[in-house]
């Protein structure tokens, strides 16, 4: 085992005790391209980092690693054997085993069933043996310094910090080649525990893929990592060469001078807030407090799963709030449906994230989904027609730039990009003064994107206020006027105008750097 | 993210065709249906010549009349994403209110009906309340509801139906206007109601919606509880409605009288096009499917089969309609017509 740092990615690949070796992988789905052209090499007993922004291709990488998904092209040899399982079975009989970030358990078994499956330990008939799978159980707990763990314990009954041990000790136990570990830290307090049974495993000669979002953590534990941007490898680096700014730089790339902001500086609005948030507490949220004023485009940046869709949630009246209060024009708004959430003073209209599952009603004409928040304004005692639609629906079409003619048709028949068009026209056509945009461009073209920018800012030019969302920071650097960093579910930190950059942006939602209210640890 | 643009640009280039596709689509569902029909009748003249004269037409729209408002109110619900297995018992109760209570008290008060038909609708209230609210799945929910009224008819007649028809249901059935069958009349002007309702009204499209994707629905700002439970409300007022007409068409009630219903109503809404799981559909295929049912029924039972058989050959027929009309056969009726 040589532990030993290498300066470059070359000189690792020339390393004779490589483990695992990714070349050229690539991976669409449709036209989307999740991976375009990623290389990876895992050394035997070394940590590996794989760093990345949303939708560098990390969770595609893992998933090819895995056996979930097949590569479209590119070559993995496995201690030189070609390696390519076609499901997580395959790859796990080869010696790789993975611990998923969204858990993998089986929630209405055993702790000791969920250790062991597939293969249960049998009695003398062979049945299997209830009594000796609890005992084998109990034995793996006792070895991952787990015996608090009951084996005969329902997975569903426990806490979530546990079910992830479980999930991490199983995966350790199946690790004979490679151990993938997708934010294993995601539900742990802390990381002491985690980092034992990682050096315990490296020890023995196995190779960790470790992806996690903190950047201090990754330096803690792993000695190499690999840097992924638009599903390509950037870099392949060792840790101890590469700076906090490198790394950033190397994730975000050079883009940030390209897409420098495009307009001036907001202008500080003194009016009084349009929906002021109070320590607002529950669905993954903890304790966030801010103002949206009129004319204001507020963005959000955060990683995946830092408490965001929660609070849009919320604000649309889907999802109650543990604590914490809400206010539309001054007034307390108890917001118990997106229906009431419209309702709310001068209304907030929410874009929801999927557009496929959440947004579009397939069957029904573009015409009609755009006006169906507003339908009993453009009908004649409750009739309508076809024609009515559409011409209720042309001014908010015109808005995004949206053809006409689209809107006779079966919005489902339509492109993904005339889909979210229509859309964010729905959230504009029902004349509430307060957007929730959630992803407002996500998987559409650039053309598309601009259409939906320049709707935006016009709303927000005419009075209208805006909370966004965006995976895409380029999205948020350029449209924010504010932009506020969600870290573990806190208001990590707030920039206002010529301070929206992309690297300050990535350290401060990487939870590095100083920040305003507390941080979680 | 440029991949999407090509995308874009094929589809406005075929964008012209997809509309008129949209339309043939529908058309080609209930041009089948109508066609399947005349078919039907045609082919019965061979059998025996009393079959697919005029009057047996007539015959069928009059016995179809009671399976079109059902399957009306079926297919609304089955649009909203649900099932209503209380028709039979909604039926009933019409029926036994509209002869035991305003029979047997006074059967010229035909302005008592409206009373019975409100009954029905709150049993189709607390249908859909206990769907929507309580989360009972509907087929469980809509079981329950049909055990407890009938059980709560069969105490409240003792066992025997009294009464007699009310005048204004006799009236609606039996007689004649302009040479037509009244029921022939209340059943066109019935279908344009429904299909207005349907098909031009913000319900109509709520209710679509609802069916199509709840969730989506929801947070497109749709009234989705009311959307749920208002079509378990009209469907049970049709089921009380056919239970009044039935009542006026043989003079008299029974303890069973919806009992033959149920099925032929769901079937005449999937043969009619709709999707069993919602969303999807015209009233106007319903309406197509339930005529087909009707029509078929009565030559079955003209050629004088025996019970058992008669059963056997509804069912296959059913079952080989539903299989013919599926929309992979528009899809590729489509593709041969382009």
């Amino acid at each position: 085992m040589t532990g030993a740092v290498s300066g470059t990615a070359h000189a690792v690949y020339e390393q004779p005790s490589v483990a695992l070796l990714a070349r050229g992988l690539r991976k669409a789905y449709g036209a989307t391209v999740a991976l375009e052209n990623a290389d990876i090499s895992l050394r035997s007993g070394v940590v590996h980092a794989l760093l990345g922004e949303n939708g560098a291709g990390k969770s595609t990488l893992v998933r090819i690693l895995t056996g979930a998904v097949r590569s479209d092209s590119g070559t993995i040899t496995l201690h030189g054997q070609p390696y390519a399982p076609a499901t997580l079975i395959e790859a796990r009989a080869q010696g790789v085993a993975t611990a998923f970030q969204e858990l993998s358990l089986v929630p209405n078994l055993t702790v000791a069933q969920n250790l062991l499956l597939p293969a249960m330990p049998r009695g003398p008939l062979g049945l299997v043996s209830s009594r000796r799978v609890i005992d084998a159980g109990a034995e793996i707990l006792v070895r991952h310094g787990l015996e608090r763990i009951d084996p005969s314990a329902q997975v569903g009954m426990l806490p979530l910090a546990e079910r992830q041990r479980i999930e991490i000790v199983r995966a350790i136990e199946n690790a004979g080649q490679m151990l993938i570990l997708d934010e294993p830290t995601a539900a742990l307090a802390e990381t002491d525990w985690l980092f034992e049974r990682i050096r315990l495993t490296t020890a023995k000669g196995v190779a960790v893929l470790y992806i996690s979002h903190r950047l201090a953590e990754v330096r803690e534990i792993c000695t190499e990592a690999t840097v992924l941007r638009n599903g390509r490898s950037i870099a392949s680096v060792g840790l101890a060469q590469a700076s906090d700014d490198d790394i950033f730089e190397m994730m975000v790339g050079r883009r940030v001078d390209q897409q420098a902001r495009d307009r001036a500086a907001p202008t500080a609005s003194a009016d009084a807030a349009r929906v002021s948030v109070s320590s607002l507490s529950g669905h993954g949220l903890n304790d966030i407090s801010f103002d949206l004023r009129p004319g204001e485009i507020l963005g959000l940046a955060a990683l995946e799963g830092q408490g965001q869709r929660g609070l849009f949630r919320m604000l649309a009246g889907l999802e109650h709030p543990d604590k914490g209060q809400i206010a539309v024009d001054g007034t307390t708004a108890q917001l118990s449906s997106p229906r009431g959430a419209l309702k709310a003073g001068s209304g907030i209209a929410y874009l929801p994230e999927e557009r496929k599952t959440e947004g579009i009603l397939a069957g029904l004409s573009a015409a009609t989904n755009i006006i169906l928040p507003v339908m009993p304004s453009a009908s004649t005692a409750a009739l309508i027609s076809q024609q009515a639609e559409q011409s209720a629906a042309r001014p908010a079409g015109q808005k995004v730039e949206m053809s006409p003619r689209y809107l006779g048709f079966a919005i489902g028949d339509l492109s993904g990009g005339n889909q979210q068009k229509a859309l964010v026209a729905r959230t504009l056509a029902t004349g509430a003064k307060t957007l929730l945009l959630y992803d407002p461009t996500r998987g559409v073209d650039v053309g598309t994107k601009q259409s939906i920018y320049a709707a935006i800012r016009a709303f927000a030019a005419g009075g209208g206020s805006v909370l966004f969302y965006s995976s895409e920071l380029p999205e948020v650097v350029q449209l924010a006027d504010r932009c506020m960093v969600l870290y573990g579910g806190r208001l990590f930190r707030t920039f206002e105008g010529k301070a929206i950059a992309e690297q300050t942006l990535v350290a401060a939602m990487l939870g590095h750097g100083s920040n305003e209210g507390a941080l979680d640890r | 993210m440029a991949q999407d643009v090509g995308q874009d640009t094929n589809l406005a280039q075929s964008g012209d065709t997809r509309t008129s596709a949209r339309v043939s689509r529908e058309t080609i569902s209930a041009a089948t249906v109508a066609i399947l029909c005349v078919v039907l009748l045609l082919g019965a003249r061979f059998v025996s010549p009393a079959l697919g004269s005029w009057s047996q037409v007539e015959t069928v729209l009059v016995l179809g009349f009671f399976l079109v408002i059902l399957s009306f109110g079926q297919g609304l619900v089955i649009l909203s994403g649900g099932l209503d297995l209380s028709l039979p018992a909604t039926i009933t109760l019409g029926g036994i209110l509209a002869t035991s209570w305003v029979g047997a008290e006074n059967p010229a008060a035909w302005y008592y009906l409206p009373v019975v038909l409100g009954v029905c609708g709150l049993v189709g209230m607390v249908s859909g309340i206990g769907v929507v609210w309580l989360r009972v799945p509907p087929f469980i929910m809509t079981m329950a509801m049909s055990i407890i009224v009938a059980s709560a008819l069969l105490g409240y007649t003792k066992g025997t139906p009294r009464g007699a028809a009310p005048d204004a249901a006799v009236a609606m059935m039996k007689s004649h206007i302009l040479g037509l069958p009244v029921p022939v009349v209340v059943l066109i002007g019935l279908v344009l109601l429904g299909w207005v309702f349907q098909s031009r009204t913000i319900f109509g499209r709520y209710i679509y919606a609802v069916g199509t994707n709840i969730e989506a629905a929801r947070i497109a700002g749709v009234p989705v509880a009311a959307m749920q439970i208002l079509p378990y409300v009209l469907s049970a007022i049709c089921a009380g409605f056919v239970g009044i007409a039935l009542v006026g068409y043989s003079n008299g009630a029974t303890l069973r009288m919806g009992d033959g219903y149920l099925l032929p109503s769901i079937a005449s809404v999937v043969i009619g096009g709709s999707s069993i799981l919602g969303g999807s559909g015209t009233f106007l295929g319903t309406v197509g499917g339930a005529i087909l049912l009707t029509t078929l029924g009565t030559i079955i039972s003209a050629l004088g089969l025996e019970f058992g058989l008669r059963t056997v050959i509804e069912g296959s027929i059913v079952l080989i309609a539903l299989l013919l009309l599926r929309e992979e056969l528009f899809q590729k009726l489509r593709s041969v017509w382009r």
